[in-house]
This record gives C-alpha cells, sequence and structure tokens, in this order.
C-alpha cells in the first residue's frame, strides 16, 4: 500500500532496453482524488446528508407510489384543459422567445458586431439574466401580471429568449463568413448581408433549437403552477398538499404520456432536419 | 479610374502589407497582380472596396477618396464594386439563383430584403447574368451541387447582377483546374470587353495573367516593382518579382 502511494506520488524513472530513461508525469488524479474527497465531506456535513435516515425513511417513497396505483381514471376530463393549456403556453412562450433571440443573437455575434465593448457590455448584462431559474423569473411575472397562465408565458418566453440567444450566437460564431464578406462587399449592410447569407446557413439548426427549447418548455411549464403561474402544476400542488395520490398518480401519468410523445415528434422532425 | 497614392496599410503586430504603394488604373482596363504570397496582393485589392481600412495615403475611386467613406456613404460605393473570391463564397445551403440575387439587396429595403421579395427586375438580372457566363440551365439548382468551375461562375453573375464598374477577384481560378481554370478567365475576358468593367484580379499563376491579362502589376514586399503591359514582362523582372527563378508551381500550364 505505502509503495503504491510513492509510486503515484513520486513516479519512478523508466528505462528502456537501449538505455535511454523517461520521467512519468505524475497524474492529476493526485490532486483530484483528495479534493473531490473533501469537497463530498462538506457538503455532506452541511446539507444534513444522512445515511440511517436514507435507509430508514426511504421505504416511504414507495408508499406513496403504491397509493398512486391505480391512478384515478375518472379524473381525466378534469385534467384535459389545464394540459392543453401547459402545452399552449410552451408553444407560444418557445415562439415569442425565439423571435427575439434572432436579433439579439446578431447582436451577440463577435464575427457580425465588430465594436469590443459594445459586445462585452451586451453579453455580459444577458448572462447575468441567464443566471435566473425560471421558477424565479416565473414568481416575478405572477407578481406584474398577477396569477395565472400569462404570467407563466412571459416567463417561458423570457427564459427561452435568453437561452435561444446564447445557442445562436455560438452558432453564428462557427459560420462560413465567406458569404457574408461577398455580399457585404457589395454594398449591402450588415442586417440585410446576415438575412441573405447567414440566415440559410443556420436555418435548419434554429428550427431545431426551437423543437428542443419547446421539449424542455413543456417540462418547465408543468411546474411553473407551482409559483401561481398556471398550467398543469397548479393541480399537481393542489393534489399533492390534499395527499390525493391517485389523482397525483394520474396527472404524473398525463405528464408522462404527452412529454414522452412530444419528445418522439421534435426528435422525428429535428432528425429530418439534420 | 482607380488611384493609389502612396497607400500605406500596417496590420496590428506591426505587419507591413503595404509601403508606399502608387498607382493608375483607367476604366476598362484588365489588371493582373502578381507576387509571392505574403508580398501583399489581397491587401491591395481589399483596400479598394475597404474591406480592409488603409493606414495612410489615399485611395481615389471614380472621384471618391475610399478613405473618408463611412455608413451609408460606404455602403454605396461598394454597390459599384464586385467581387470574386478564391473560394467562391457562395451560401452552399440555398439554391443558384438566390445566390445571384444576394447582391440585389444592397438596393432593397430592409423589409424586402427579409421578406424575399425581389421584382421581377432583379429577377431577370439575375437570371441574364447567369446566362452571361453560361450557366443558365444551373438557375435552381442547389449551389452546394456545382462544381468548382460552376461554382465560380455564379460568383460572377453574381457580381454582374450588381452592374459594377469595377471586378475585383482575388485568386479567382487558384482553386480550379487548369481548364476550368482557362474557361473562367475567358468570362473575365468577355465580360471586361463587353461591358467595359475593370478587372483587378490577384494572380497566383504567372501564365495564366500573362495570358489573359492586359497590364501586369508585380508586387514585392508591399512595394510595386513592376508596372506594364503584360507583354512586356520578361524573365528578369519575374525573377525581380518573386526574389527568385519561376518554379513549376506558379505556373499552371497554359500554352
Amino acid at each position: 500500500m505505502t509503495a503504491w502511494l510513492k509510486e503515484v506520488m513520486f513516479p519512478s524513472v523508466i528505462f528502456l532496453a537501449n538505455g535511454k530513461s523517461t520521467k512519468p508525469k505524475r497524474s492529476p488524479m493526485v490532486y483530484v482524488v483528495p479534493i473531490l474527497l473533501v469537497l463530498i465531506l462538506i457538503s455532506m456535513e452541511i446539507t444534513g446528508f444522512d445515511f440511517i435516515v436514507l435507509f430508514t425513511r426511504g421505504y416511504q417513497f414507495f408508499v406513496i407510489v403504491g397509493r398512486m396505483i391505480p391512478p384515478d381514471f375518472g379524473y381525466i376530463p378534469k385534467l384535459i384543459n389545464p394540459m392543453i393549456e401547459t402545452i399552449m403556453m410552451s408553444i407560444i412562450g418557445t415562439l415569442v422567445g425565439a423571435f427575439f433571440a434572432l436579433p439579439l443573437a446578431f447582436l451577440s455575434s463577435d464575427n457580425i458586431i465588430k465594436n469590443k465593448i459594445f459586445l462585452w457590455v451586451n453579453r455580459f448584462v444577458f448572462s447575468i439574466f441567464r443566471t435566473l431559474p425560471i421558477l424565479i423569473i416565473a414568481l416575478f411575472g405572477k407578481y406584474v401580471f398577477g396569477l395565472g397562465s400569462f404570467a407563466g408565458t412571459i416567463a417561458i418566453a423570457f427564459f427561452t429568449w435568453l437561452i435561444m440567444t446564447k445557442m445562436l450566437y455560438e452558432l453564428i460564431e462557427t459560420i462560413d463568413m465567406g458569404p457574408f464578406e461577398a455580399v457585404e462587399s457589395s454594398g449591402a449592410g450588415r442586417i440585410k448581408t446576415f438575412w441573405v447569407t447567414i440566415l440559410p446557413q443556420i436555418l435548419g439548426q434554429f428550427i431545431s433549437f426551437i423543437l428542443y427549447n419547446f421539449e424542455m418548455n413543456v417540462r418547465s411549464a408543468a411546474i411553473l403552477g407551482y409559483v401561481g403561474a398556471g398550467g398543469i402544476g397548479l393541480l399537481l400542488n393542489e393534489k399533492l398538499g390534499w395527499r390525493e395520490y391517485d389523482k397525483v398518480g394520474m396527472i404524473l401519468l398525463t405528464l408522462l404520456i404527452t412529454v414522452y410523445a412530444i419528445e418522439t415528434f421534435s426528435r422525428m422532425v429535428r432528425k429530418k432536419l439534420s | 479610374m482607380i488611384e493609389f497614392k502612396n497607400v500605406v496599410k500596417t496590420y496590428p503586430g506591426n505587419v507591413k502589407a503595404l509601403q508606399g504603394v502608387s498607382c493608375q488604373i483607367q476604366q476598362g482596363e484588365f489588371v493582373a497582380i502578381i507576387g509571392l504570397s505574403g508580398a501583399g496582393k489581397s491587401t491591395f485589392i481589399r483596400c479598394i472596396n475597404q474591406m480592409h481600412t488603409i493606414t495612410s495615403g489615399e485611395i481615389i475611386v471614380n472621384d471618391a477618396n475610399v478613405t473618408l467613406l463611412k455608413g451609408n456613404e460606404l455602403r454605396q460605393f461598394r454597390r459599384k464594386i464586385g467581387m470574386v473570391f478564391q473560394s467562391f463564397n457562395l451560401v452552399k445551403r440555398t439554391t443558384v439563383i438566390k445566390n445571384v440575387l444576394t447582391s440585389r439587396v444592397a438596393e432593397m429595403p430592409l423589409w424586402k430584403s427579409i421578406l424575399g421579395l425581389y421584382t421581377k427586375e432583379d429577377k431577370l438580372l439575375a437570371l441574364t447574368a447567369l446566362d452571361n457566363v453560361g450557366i443558365l440551365d444551373k438557375a435552381y439548382l442547389r449551389a452546394d451541387t456545382l462544381s468548382g468551375g460552376q461554382a465560380q461562375r455564379v460568383a460572377l453573375a453574381r457580381c454582374l447582377a450588381q452592374k459594377p464598374d469595377i471586378i475585383l477577384a482575388d485568386e479567382p481560378v487558384a482553386s480550379l483546374d487548369p481548364l476550368t481554370s482557362q474557361q473562367v478567365m475567358d468570362d473575365f475576358v468577355k465580360i471586361n470587353q463587353e461591358f467595359n468593367i475593370t478587372i483587378v484580379a490577384n494572380m497566383h499563376h504567372v501564365d495564366i495573367a500573362q495570358k489573359y491579362a492586359r497590364r501586369i502589376i508585380g508586387i514585392k514586399a508591399g512595394k510595386i516593382v513592376f508596372d506594364g503591359p503584360s507583354e512586356t514582362l520578361t524573365d528578369s523582372d519575374l525573377t525581380n518579382i518573386y526574389g527568385r527563378s519561376l518554379k513549376h508551381d506558379d505556373l499552371m500550364g497554359v500554352e
């Protein structure tokens, strides 16, 4: 054991058959493993992580799941409208976000905007906004626009706008700039040049991004109800609070099927696009 | 007319691309710029339409002082100058005709460019330009299905649809084979003579330059070391421009 540790910390010189020698470098794991161990221990201390509680209470999870079965199928008619509302929130939010992402991505690409200061300030401001979780944005939305799905839709649109902008400008920065140079040399301004040379190159990816964001947004929309921002999350929160687990089970099953259907559809379309 | 007055261009890192270049090019001339790579050929061409801004000196093109142009004035000025590139610079994911039409957006209002509302005249102009370079039948194919020679012709048509006074060509045939190169060069000659468009082309291959251009400008380390009709270019001039005798690589192999 000690011999092994010594070899890891201070690797010995290796001699080749022809007498040449080489000294192996110390593996970076020598530093990484202890740091990780310390971090894990500190995290366990701070979060009160307890293996005993995990074992003594863990079975409760299966008790709750057990109460969800069988789900209350009679509850379906009341679920349809909130589910549709959730999907509509995602569709509108995603499209509005995507619409505004294109101009902001244009203003954030370093191969199009040459003013370094503008670029830096622009990216800095929006990267700060991007640190806000969607639930927090929805909370703000609720205070500004009142309870309901409008606040949720705005939250989704805002969140999508920020994320899509970043996805788009990183894509634009890898694009072939030859055509851009060609049309710019003909005297067209940057917006027109962007439109006729860069947009055709990114359009397929752009649509794929929209679908991908839509997928993610349906999932977020399902929990936005927790902060009163509309959709099926409102019901989920309510039924969990009243411990009507058979209804909770039905809500989760509906969500599962819907999200899976949307993901499958989106994957099919995106495959066609690429 | 294009006039260079003691033009200096220094890139960041003190790289001197042009060191006091002066010359005049009249309307309708066909000029080839030759020299080693890194001698300043590309810079020379790109300064004419301010794709690069010069460090000092003056460039006058058709009474406009290029150095002073900015914003809208610069864009107006560029409309009269077409440009062709070694790598064609087409939007590969779209059709040939749409590529040619991109040179019309400079003249259109923004909303029409965004909606792709090209007028009938624009479309006719684009198709005529394609016909001028002999590939009208490729108009509705996607640009990535074309061969190199065809792609360069589309680029040339895109230039023509702009109705330019001057065409700047940056190594237009360097990535084409000898036969296709000569066909594309023939197109340049035709355009030069038929429409009296000035052509300034960077040429990597000396034999191509000498065969097609009527005037040769030799650049060495940012300075003009030869300027005259192409038939007066001698072997000793070439040795001077290249700093060595010609190698197989400097010729494309045309008779």
